[in-house]
């Protein structure tokens, strides 16, 4: 049997980054959209380290794997951050109760 | 001169003229800028100004020493007795040119350097021509010249405009009259135009309706400022060293004149003086630009001549125009006749196509007249002289300065000045304005009545006088006229200002009288004026040093005479030239006598006028006896004394030899000597006539003899003729200005109902055009503007219902965004 | 093994991220999260990446998850632990995420990979080999670090028996390479002594300066979030 090609990671990619596409879109926990985000951008590292290994990309996947781990950790404190504010001033985490951005 | 010396010399002069002459310059600036500070009631200005132009004069005279220093005039002439100086004449006529008075005036001059007498070297210009002539060695015309370059506006190529110097015995001499003139004048004027120091001046000759006079601030700073742009305006003008620059200050001085003239700019006469000054000095100053034109498209230059020896080779208007020994150098016959241009080595000037430059000898004449168009303008010559009574107006200390003494003396000093590029035809036309000019002066002032304007008329004939001289070869003579007619004339100015003072802004002769008296410092420097410019002198006493006993008119007016004298006898045909400035004389003599009697003597016609009459304040009187000083002595010695040498140093090499009969016109200009034989005749001659006039006077206006209003009625019409000023102005009336009024009126109709017309049909044109682009703006520019911001409004507000603000349904519009893009994208990309 | 290793892993992960999806109580959520990424840093160990998987463990499951757990501890009270969906718009979600799921899978199946990466090379787009193989597997922390700091170990300049692996349509540009590196192009017949020079790391083309950016962004993030967070005396409500 081959070894698991490229395609494997890339279809485990595929699915973590549309499961968080669809914490996303459902979720109306403010933490859940947070964690929804966690997965698309998983999904993404999954594809990066995957490409580093078996293509000429080297290196420079993992390195921008490592970037976006960083930045995900850094996004998930701010967010986080801002959802405590955000249930400081309504009293709740539901993200449909903010609709200020109405047209 | 060595050279080093030369250059030595001129830089002194040079320094110490151009301070003199900026130093007004300066003193306008302030007096004109600092008027803020200084107010009204302030003498600051005049302060300013008179030490301006007093450290001007200083500077002027130390230039004058150093002039007289480096020409080395001993005046050996005058400490000899009369008949050692005839004795000289006699030497003189044998050919001998190296007499005991000029033996010693060791010159080391290089351009003179002796071949035959090593022991006397002659550098007197005015016997040049006898050295020129007997040895042939190289006599250099203007060699007492410094000329050079301020600072050159423009350059053309070769030709360019420049600011010059020009430096000679006659600049310098006019530094000295007109700064010390100034002087005196600026600090008779801290009196007399002391009331103007005041916030609210009335002044009574303008009549408001309602009986009113005319309240205004006093304009004391504003006098000194024009009378310091004036004095650097005139100062310019006599130290250009080219035409062009002459041309500035000329119009610089008519500026000043205007403002000075136009200085009660509220009186309607004022102001039309000032108008008639400055239009008639126009008509002038048109030859005057025509003279330019030609000058400056044939000779390419405006420069009078360069001396300065860094810059041999170029060659100014005098070196062109006259060889070396001063003569024209013409060739041809009639209008074919050509003036060849020389260059500085005794050659002929070459163009550059290596042919010798020529000028068309008649338009060596028409340059010739229009320049002395201009001298017309401003020196009130006929037919220009109009404007000079009317500028009476003025304060009288400008009448003194402008009006008599300097201004319009520049017209007689520029013909001077101008002299080597005049040729005899044109020296005839001088002739006879300047002999019409002194008659019809003269015959006015007569029976005018106003003391200024006796004074004015007088000025006019006597610059007539200067232009006879001038004309008929005398060149010492005009312009030594020209300095004594300035100090004493201004000095009587003065002193009718000091009797208008006294009597409280009175003019009018006829309500004087009896004044001497209250007025004893004013009368008799006045009469020291009124002798001088008669030409009185003590028949027969002639003492040794010092020649006839007489005032300085005396010395002057007799060199013209002499000269006039001479002129007729060598060209019989214009003896009118003789006769009639001889008959003028006379009449000069009575009307200024008369002035003087009328004013002075007899019974106080106006007792008013009398009774509030007063002596002026030593301000005042202080120049009067200034100036009376040298009215009487400046031209002691007559033509051998100091003032007459001095002169004698920068006059045109051609003018001591005479000219012989040549020309056209065929004629002949008296030389030095030949005016020298005729000087006794022609004294006694003029002598006789003055005394005439005197007693005349003196029968008539002091003993009262005779009374002058039976005279008057006697000729009546030729009375009414002189009052009404020969009728100048009546024709020039008719001839110019009524004309214009019709042409005026005339273009006045064009306009109304011609250039008015169209300019409407198109203003209605543009009303139509524009109402109509109005209506279209309205009904399709604005209508699609307004449907497209309708649209975009409309769609944007139908728009924000999908803007509902709910996070997840925006991340579901991407998703699904992005699943329609692969849609799309694997649908249409072509594989 | 390998391929039995990577389904396990393969289906924890996917599982987990269902599970997200689906769940709707949040600390069931953030239980299922941990499962998840857990098994895809196990995936990243799988691909030879040894340090990025054990940052992955590091700071995802370690550090970012229990901040989730926190911020849920910190809001999240009585009737908000489980907030419904509605269910329409789960059918929604699901139905676009499905779509979505299609469109990448689509993708990268339709993609030829290792075909794509022949042509390339034969093209000699890639000049680069692969680096995994000469420095051993997973082996990958000290080359990381060094590329942080400018310095490619990875990438070296002209080694000799990579080039001579290399295809042969790149033999010449390498060699000319070479010669302007070492500037003595002018010995001909010097081929031979070329290969055996030893090779020397790349220097400046490394991540220095987004190392230096990420580590001032993380200060700023730190700074900016406890501004956010820290805790503010509410204005009484309504009073």
């Amino acid at each position: 049997m081959d070894p698991v090609g490229l395609s494997g990671y890339l279809t485990v990619g595929a699915v973590l980054f549309v499961c968080g596409v669809i914490c996303m879109a459902t979720k109306r926990n403010a933490v859940g959209v947070l964690m929804g985000v966690e997965l698309v951008l998983n999904g993404a590292n999954i594809n990066f380290v995957a490409f580093s290994r078996h293509t000429a990309l080297g290196l420079d996947g993992q390195i921008a794997s490592l970037f976006v781990i960083v930045l995900a950790a850094a996004e998930a404190a701010v967010a986080l951050a801002i959802v405590l504010n955000f249930y400081n001033n309504h009293l709740t985490i539901d993200v449909d109760r903010a609709v200020e951005l109405k047209g | 001169m060595p050279s080093e010396t030369y250059l030595q010399i001129g830089e002194t002069l040079k320094w110490l003229l151009t301070i003199a002459w900026l130093l007004p310059l300066g003193g306008f600036l302030i007096e004109v800028f600092g008027a803020k500070w200084s107010g009204r009631k302030s003498r600051a200005a005049a302060y300013l100004a008179v030490l301006c132009i007093a450290t001007g004069f200083v500077c002027s005279f130390i230039a004058l020493c150093t002039w007289i220093d480096a020409e080395d005039l001993t005046f050996s002439d005058v400490w000899q007795n009369p008949l050692a100086i005839a004795a000289e004449h006699d030497d003189h006529a044998a050919g001998e040119h190296v007499t005991a008075g000029h033996g010693e005036h060791a010159h080391g001059d290089a351009a003179h350097a002796d071949h035959g007498h090593g022991d006397a070297v002659h550098g007197e210009v005015a016997h040049a021509e006898h050295g020129a002539a007997d040895h042939g060695h190289g006599n250099q015309p203007l060699s007492h010249t410094f000329t050079g370059t301020f600072y050159t506006l423009a350059k053309f190529g070769n030709i360019k405009v420049s600011l010059d110097y020009y430096i000679d015995g006659l600049t310098v001499l006019m530094f000295t009259m007109v700064t010390f003139i100034a002087t005196c004048i600026h600090i008779f004027a801290i009196g007399y135009m002391s009331d103007e120091l005041t916030e609210d001046y009335e002044d009574h000759f303008v009549h408001l309706p309602g009986g009113k006079h005319f309240h205004r601030p006093g304009r004391f700073y504003r006098f000194f400022s024009f009378l310091s742009l004036f004095c650097f305006a005139m100062l310019g003008l006599v130290l250009a060293g080219n035409i062009f620059q002459v041309f500035i200050f000329w119009e610089l001085v008519g500026v000043c004149s205007y403002l000075l003239i136009g200085f009660y700019v509220e009186r309607k006469s004022a102001s039309s003086a000032a108008n008639k000054a400055f239009i008639m000095n126009r008509v002038g100053d048109f030859g005057f630009l025509i003279g330019l034109m030609i000058l400056w498209t044939w000779f390419g230059t405006f420069s009078f001549a360069n001396t300065n020896p860094d810059q041999f080779g170029e060659v100014g208007l005098f070196q062109m125009v006259r060889t070396d020994d001063g003569q024209l150098d013409t060739e041809g016959a009639g209008m074919n006749r050509v003036a060849y241009m020389q260059s500085l080595h005794g050659e002929r000037l070459e163009g550059t196509d290596g042919a010798p430059r020529a000028i068309p000898y008649w338009l060596l004449i028409v340059a010739g007249l229009g320049i002395f168009g201009g001298c017309i303008g401003k020196s009130a010559q006929f037919p220009l002289q109009t404007w000079l009574p009317d500028a009476m107006e003025g304060p009288t200390p400008v009448s003194a300065l402008v009006h008599s003494a300097t201004m319009v003396a520049a017209g007689v000093y520029l013909t001077g000045r101008f002299y080597p590029m005049f040729t005899p035809e044109v020296l005839l036309v001088i002739a006879y304005i300047g002999c019409i000019t002194a008659f019809i002066g003269a015959t006015i002032a007569l029976v005018v009545t106003d003391i200024k304007k006796v004074l004015a008329y007088s000025t006019i004939s006597q610059l007539g006088y200067m232009m006879l001289a001038l004309g008929v070869g005398g060149w010492l003579a005009g312009l030594f006229h020209l300095v004594t007619h300035a100090f004493f004339k201004s000095l009587m100015f003065l002193c009718s200002g000091s009797v208008i003072h006294g009597c409280h802004h009175e003019q009018d002769m006829q309500k004087m009288g009896g004044l001497a008296p209250k007025m004893p410092i004013t009368c008799w420097t006045m009469w020291i004026g009124v002798v001088a410019i008669s030409g009185l002198a003590i028949p027969g006493l002639m003492l040794p040093y010092i020649g006839a006993v007489a005032f300085s008119g005396y010395h002057s007016k007799d060199a013209i005479v002499a000269t006039a004298l001479t002129f007729a006898s060598k060209n019989p045909t214009h003896s009118l030239l003789f006769f009639i400035p001889l008959v003028t004389a006379g009449i000069t003599a009575f009307y200024m006598h008369r002035m003087w009697f009328m004013t002075f003597f007899g019974k106080p016609r106006d007792q008013h006028v009398h009774d509030h009459a007063h002596e002026s304040p030593w301000v005042m009187t202080g120049p009067l006896v200034a100036l009376s000083i040298f009215a009487a002595i400046c031209a002691w010695g007559g033509e051998h004394g100091p003032l007459a040498q001095l002169m004698l140093t920068s006059e045109p090499t051609h003018v001591a030899g005479g000219i012989a009969p040549s020309g056209e016109i065929g004629l002949a200009l008296p030389s030095h000597h030949e005016i020298h034989g005729n000087h006794s005749k022609a004294g006694v001659m003029a002598l006789l006539a003055a005394f005439i006039g005197t007693i005349v006077a003196y029968v008539f206006y002091c003993r009262q003899t005779v009374d002058p209003a039976l005279v008057k009625d006697r000729f009546l019409s030729i009375h009414r003729f002189l009052v009404d000023k020969w009728q100048f102005d009546e024709v020039y009336d008719v001839m110019f200005v009524r004309p214009v009024h019709v042409i005026g009126k005339w273009c006045v109709g064009l306009d109304k109902f011609g250039l008015d017309a169209i300019l409407h049909g198109l203003a209605r044109l543009a009303i139509g055009v524009a109402t109509w682009d109005r209506k279209f703006d309205e009904a399709v520019v604005d209508r699609v503007v307004n449907v497209f911001g309708e649209v975009t409004y409309s769609t944007g507000r139908s728009l924000t219902a999908i803007q509902t603000g709910r996070l997840r349904q925006y991340v579901m519009f991407i998703a699904a965004g992005v699943v329609c893009l692969f849609v799309v994208l694997f649908i249409f990309l072509p594989r | 093994m390998e391929n039995l290793l990577f389904l396990i892993y393969a289906i924890a992960a996917c599982g987990g991220a269902v599970g997200v999806a689906l769940s709707q109580n949040v600390v069931r959520m953030a239980f299922w999260l941990v499962i998840s990424l857990a098994s895809v840093s196990g995936l990243f160990f799988m691909l030879g990446a040894d340090f990025v998987g054990a940052t992955q463990l590091l700071i995802y499951v370690g550090g970012t998850v229990v901040l989730l757990i926190f911020g849920v501890m910190l809001t999240t009270t009585g009737p908000y632990l489980a907030i419904k969906t509605n269910p329409a718009e789960m059918i929604q979600a699901s139905v676009v995420g499905v779509a979505f799921l299609g469109v990448v899978l689509s993708t990268v199946t339709a993609v030829d990979w290792s075909g794509n990466r022949a042509t390339l090379e034969h093209a000699g787009l890639v000049s680069r080999p692969g680096s995994y193989y000469q420095q051993g597997e997973g082996n990958t922390s000290r080359q990381i670090g060094t590329a942080l700091l400018g310095v490619r170990f990875d990438q070296m300049e002209q080694g000799a028996a990579a080039s001579d692996e290399a295809a042969h349509g790149h033999h010449h540009d390498g060699h000319t390479h070479a010669d302007h590196a070492h500037g003595n192009h002018a010995h001909g017949a010097a081929d031979h002594h070329h290969e055996t020079i030893s090779a020397s790391p790349r220097v400046g083309s490394g991540y220095l300066l987004p190392f230096e950016i990420v580590s001032v962004h993380l200060l700023v993030v730190l700074i900016g979030a406890s501004y956010l967070a820290r805790a503010k005396r509410r204005v009484e409500q309504a009073a």
